[in-house]
């Protein structure tokens, strides 16, 4: 705790260094209230406003963002039990229960000589030993040529790893694709490249300048990989319900899976993955809710045999209501055995037939403030469960519960710092795996 | 006339007040260049002099007193050198009123300030060298202030960071008394035009109406968040408008919840003076009556407003250079309703 507290002191001594002065509207000194008796006075000014001339927006916007933390795992820093020899000893890590940054990266994959095959997350190799971590830097770069309705992003991330235990450091192309609006007058938009996953909705917290939290769910490895494609996104308003329907479809060369479990940026097989999601929001001005259902189905591109299916059912719930957020998703996945497995941790000797079952509600409440340059604070809390099995083994169910402060400075600046406390319930012995991990996340 | 007299005195007040000078003209570079015609550059009061203790509270009084006589000495010599003679009695005049005035100062500057009252057409004041200050204000003789006409104030805003000055609002607020309330403006109007707000930037007074119409061809939403001016228009589709009054001063984001790159801003002002500076910086702010005021600047590319003083004149001021920031960029996540950051690049 003591640990965990000089932590959070340094966090902070980063952020008044690094900060900068800015708020969601450029700030002004309120004026002093006005008697409402006094007299009123026409002005001879009026103004008709002001717009920026044509082709004067800049066409190009270079953003990104730094993210950096300390983090503390308990035990080795890996959900291997010792002396648990079963095979395949992958998925006794799989619990993913010592996530300690954003990218979901845990704290060591160290299977002290157990033959793995390949079903591992990335790790940042700091074991049990709390540490610093650079965890991304992000750059994201958006070209929008003036009256057209394309955009063209990218968004590369920089995963510096510097420990030698750990994955090597790499740079990713998150993301890199163009855009297309082709009609003013409908919702729809067309997307060719690589992109964010279209199943669910945590992806669209995937960013640690965006996650209300510092860790991703047991489940967004399932969920919130970038896939190479085409996209498709269409979107009804029905205005006197205050709501709207919409449909967000991709074809890609893999599914919905992270980075680590695939390669997503070929196809093995030459079959595309097909992934929708059906959304229904409404918009009241108090309150808004966002219901959806997604799907995904092709054949499994960790490997080259065409007859080996992935099959993902999903649904998600959002609600925001006077400062307080819950998020709920659920997901079913399936995948068939198949050949050999060839994902980012490397070749293996074949693709265990997989499923899971999960589901994680999260609570949030965002307390505005305006105190310098405290913006806002919010406290979190999320619970999570998973249930999950390669075919021939025990099944295996963990849960997780996760409590967590956020705390936004200027408007470029976040602090974070949640506590993990992950549970074995059946199927797998209890490993000491908790985790503190803190996180400060410049915007620029 | 001789000034050699005028010189000598000037010579010996010129430590304390050549600090106090620089001291205020380091303050006022930015100001300085809006200043025109004869009017003597050191007229700011007070002195920019950081006080913390008693100590530095005496040192201001005193570094004040020396600057002030030195600026009505200086003036006066500057204004009667210019043939103004009518401001060259007027500040003379009031040197002579300062309590605990030198009595060097005294002898040479009364002959001077009753020469230039007559040359200035009026009677030579009989201020008398003891009398204090307070009580020659009501002196019969002081020649009767002039009803000045309201005039405008005039400038160039710079800054702004990358989309330039164009759109910076400035307002004028009186800086002994109370300003007038502003009436509202009539027939305000944003429109949604090409998935953008037209105007981008729109500055009212407290209390006006403003229109908000959806000339695209999808339906829209405007939404605000800025307490206490917040906002919903719910959806509406072509051609259908929603009204919202804006009833606290104060800059006012808005956005839409369907199209996460739209982002404008209406600025609510508490003052009938007021402007907005086209492309090019430029700003003229109209009716304004003569007085010393508080000028103030906002600019969406700026973390904080750009105050600074202003005294303006009978003819008014021309030529205002004022910087405003540019460290604030739009911002690329814009919240939905429920203040949830939104990637735009998503496109919805």
């Amino acid at each position: 705790m003591r640990r965990l507290t000089s932590t959070l002191a340094l966090a902070g001594l980063c952020v008044s260094m690094a900060g900068r002065a800015r708020a969601d509207v450029p700030a002004a000194t309120p004026p002093a209230q006005q008697q409402e008796t006094a007299p009123e006075q026409p002005s001879e000014n009026d103004s008709d406003g002001y717009t920026p001339p044509a082709g004067t927006t800049p066409s190009v916007v270079v953003g990104g963002y730094i993210d950096v933390g300390f983090a503390h795992a308990q035990g080795d820093g890996t959900s291997f039990a010792p002396g648990d020899t079963r095979l395949p000893a992958d998925y006794g890590v799989d619990t993913f229960a010592s996530a300690v940054n954003s990218r979901g990266d845990v704290a060591s994959t160290d299977s002290h000589g157990l033959f793995t095959n390949g079903f591992l997350p990335h790790s940042v190799g700091i074991g049990g030993r709390p540490s610093f971590l650079v965890n991304t830097v992000a750059a994201d770069l958006k070209y929008t040529p003036p009256s057209t309705g394309l955009m063209v992003f990218t968004r590369v991330l920089a995963l510096p790893r510097f420990s030698d235990a750990g994955d090597a450091t790499h740079v990713l192309v998150e993301q890199a694709f163009g855009r297309v609006i082709p009609f003013d007058s409908q919702e729809l938009a067309l997307s060719v490249g690589k992109f964010d996953s279209v199943f669910g909705t945590e992806y669209l917290d995937n960013e640690s300048n965006i996650r209300t939290g510092v860790t991703p769910s047991l489940i967004a490895r399932y969920t919130t990989g970038q896939s190479v494609g085409a996209k498709l996104f269409y979107r009804i308003q029905l205005a006197p319900l205050w709501s709207a329907i919409s449909i967000n479809m991709a074809a890609t060369n893999s599914g919905t899976f992270i980075d680590a479990l695939q390669t997503p940026d070929v196809s093995l097989t030459g079959r595309p993955v097909g992934s929708v999601r059906l959304g229904y929001e409404l918009n009241l001005p108090r309150v808004q809710a966002k219901l959806g259902a997604s799907g995904m189905y092709g054949v499994r591109n960790d490997q080259s045999d065409t007859a080996a299916r992935q099959r993902a059912l999903g649904a998600d719930l959002r609600v925001a209501f006077a400062g307080l957020y819950l998020n709920a998703e659920a997901v079913k996945i399936d995948e068939d055995s198949g050949g050999p497995k060839t994902n980012d941790g490397g070749a293996f000797m074949f693709a265990s037939a997989f499923h899971a079952r999960g589901f994680y509600g999260q609570v949030a409440y965002a307390l505005t403030v305006d105190a310098g340059p405290l913006h806002k604070i919010t406290p979190y809390g999320r619970y999570e469960l998973r249930h999950a099995w390669f075919d021939g083994f025990t099944p295996i169910s963990v849960d997780r519960i996760t409590a967590g402060l956020r705390v936004d400075l200027w408007e470029a600046v976040i602090v974070k710092a949640e506590i993990l406390i992950n549970r074995e319930l059946s199927g797998a012995p209890n490993v000491a795996n908790n985790v503190q991990t803190t996180s400060v996340v410049y915007s620029w | 006339m001789s000034m050699s007299r005028l010189g000598i005195i000037a010579a010996r007040l010129a430590p304390i007040a050549i600090g106090a000078a620089c001291i205020a003209a380091s303050t006022l570079a930015v100001a300085a260049p809006a200043r025109i015609g004869r009017e003597w550059l050191g007229d700011e009061m007070p002195l920019p002099l950081a006080v913390k203790t008693p100590q530095d509270l005496a040192v201001k009084a005193v570094a004040e007193k020396q600057y002030l006589i030195f600026n009505l000495l200086a003036g006066g010599k500057l204004a009667w050198d210019a043939g103004d003679y009518a401001a060259a009695a007027t500040k003379w005049e009031t040197l002579l009123r300062v309590p605990g005035l030198d009595p060097e100062i005294d002898r040479v500057i009364r002959p001077l300030a009753s020469a230039a009252r007559e040359r200035a057409g009026g009677q030579a004041a009989a201020t008398s060298p003891s009398a204090p200050a307070r009580a020659a204000v009501v002196e019969p003789a002081a020649p009767p202030r002039p009803r000045l006409e309201n005039v405008a104030v005039s400038g160039t805003i710079a800054g702004g960071g990358a989309s330039g000055p164009g759109g910076a609002v400035v307002w004028l607020k009186r800086a002994n008394g109370e300003t007038p309330r502003p009436a509202p403006a009539k027939g305000k109007v944003i429109s949604q035009r090409g998935k953008t707000f037209v105007p981008h930037v729109l500055a009212v007074p407290v209390g006006t109406k403003v229109s908000f119409r959806n000339e695209d061809t999808i339906y829209h939403n405007v939404f605000s968040l800025t307490k206490p001016n917040d906002f919903d228009t719910g959806l509406y589709k072509q051609g259908g408008t929603y009204d919202q009054t804006f009833k606290k001063p104060g800059a006012v984001q808005l956005l839409c919840n369907i199209h996460s790159s739209m982002l404008g801003y209406v600025y609510v002002v508490d003052s009938p003076y007021y402007a907005q500076a086209d492309g090019a910086g430029a700003f003229t702010i109209k009716g304004v009556p003569p007085g010393d005021y508080e000028l103030e600047v906002w600019h969406e590319g700026a973390s904080t407003t750009t105050k600074e003083r202003v005294n303006v004149g009978a003819d008014g001021v021309r030529g205002l250079a004022v910087r405003v920031g540019g460290d604030r960029r739009a911002p690329e996540f814009v919240p939905d309703k429920s203040g949830k950051p939104r990637q735009s690049h998503l496109g919805y």
